[in-house]
């Protein structure tokens, strides 16, 4: 059952934030946890707090009567947590090519470099192009 | 919902025309459906530092401040005046944040808040900074009882942002001011004051 529905958030996930989509923002990823699982986690849950890391813990020992859909997109929002920041993580990598070629002149720091990338987005390889995509730059 | 009850501060500090450009540059870039980018896109204008003035707050010497006034039952008027004057000069954001009542759980409506807040950090703009998130209660209650309950609030805060949104421990302390460094002094009561700020408190 478990490993069922985790299929199934990761098959969600896959269709939210494919190959060529783009990341929920944080902001959005909040909402949507807010949404569908808000009023089980205040039910259910209400002595543990959202940062603890025990929400989805809490949630899955009260699995029958909490909705299906919460843990739909609980699993889709953590997902796109994670693949946002590992693509803020990985884009300055894999954009360095791209970085040294088309903005040589720009100094380091204050964004200066994410923002020369995004003004040359068109051009620069599709990894840096799809890193800068998921980490919700543009 | 939660996006209409929280307030920021424009910043004393956005000096340079040039960061002004590069803000405006990626907001544009920002998806403009989504209201919650706005507000990250606020955040990041005014956490924004200067980059000369290095701020002299620490987490420590507030949480000391602090501490001694509520254990002496003193008021913190002498040293009010310097807190305030010493938070007011860094670039900041206050929201509100809803708790569950006399506890430190956040209610759900306000995770995509705290999401904002983690866009904003997450951005290349505000990555080598550190912040000070401070928990601020009303009058209402027992002063040391909500000395303690800010700090627990806070600390909630950050919990949410490191394990929930992925920011870097590092980057964030969290203090607790009780009910000593009101927002409306003349309406101690007021709902207003129970607010969680966050300070921009240069690169350490």
């Amino acid at each position: 059952m478990r490993g069922r529905i985790w299929l199934a958030g990761l098959l969600l996930a896959g269709l939210t934030t494919g190959a060529s989509a783009q990341t929920m923002s944080y902001a959005e990823a909040g909402a949507l946890i807010a949404k569908s699982c808000g009023k089980a986690i205040t039910t259910y849950c209400g002595k543990v707090n959202i940062g603890s890391g025990k929400v989805l813990d809490c949630l899955e020992k009260n699995n029958a009567k909490v909705p299906p859909q919460c843990f739909t997109d609980l699993r889709a929002a953590i997902a796109s947590i994670d693949k946002r920041s590992v693509a803020r993580q990985d884009a300055f990598r894999l954009c360095r090519a791209d970085a040294a070629q088309f903005c040589g002149s720009v100094q380091p720091g204050d964004a200066n470099l994410l923002d020369c990338l995004l003004a040359s987005r068109k051009v620069v390889n599709k990894a840096c192009q799809q890193a800068l995509l998921d980490a919700g730059w543009q | 919902m939660d996006t209409k009850i929280m307030t920021s501060r424009a910043p004393r500090t956005l000096r340079h025309g040039m960061m002004a450009l590069l803000l405006a540059a990626c907001a544009a870039f920002a998806a403009p459906s989504a209201l919650q980018a706005q507000d990250a896109n606020d955040y990041i204008k005014d956490l924004t530092a200067p980059s000369q003035d290095e701020p002299t707050v620490t987490a420590l010497v507030l949480r000391k401040m602090v501490e001694q006034a509520v254990a002496q039952n003193a008021p913190l008027e002498l040293n009010r005046a310097t807190i305030a004057a010493e938070l007011d000069k860094l670039a900041q954001i206050t929201v509100q944040i809803q708790f569950a009542l006399d506890s430190a759980i956040i209610r759900p409506e306000s995770y995509a808040t705290i999401g904002a807040i983690a866009d904003a950090l997450h951005h290349p703009i505000l990555w080598k900074y550190h912040f000070l998130i401070t928990g601020n209660t009303d009058t209402t209650g027992n002063r040391a009882r909500n000395l303690a309950l800010s700090q627990q609030r806070a600390d909630a805060v950050r919990d949410a942002l490191v394990n929930l949104y992925g920011i870097d421990g590092r980057r964030l302390e969290a203090v607790g001011l009780g009910q000593e460094v009101l927002q409306t002094p003349k309406d101690p009561k007021n709902p207003i004051n129970r607010r969680v700020q966050l300070f921009n408190i240069g690169l350490e």
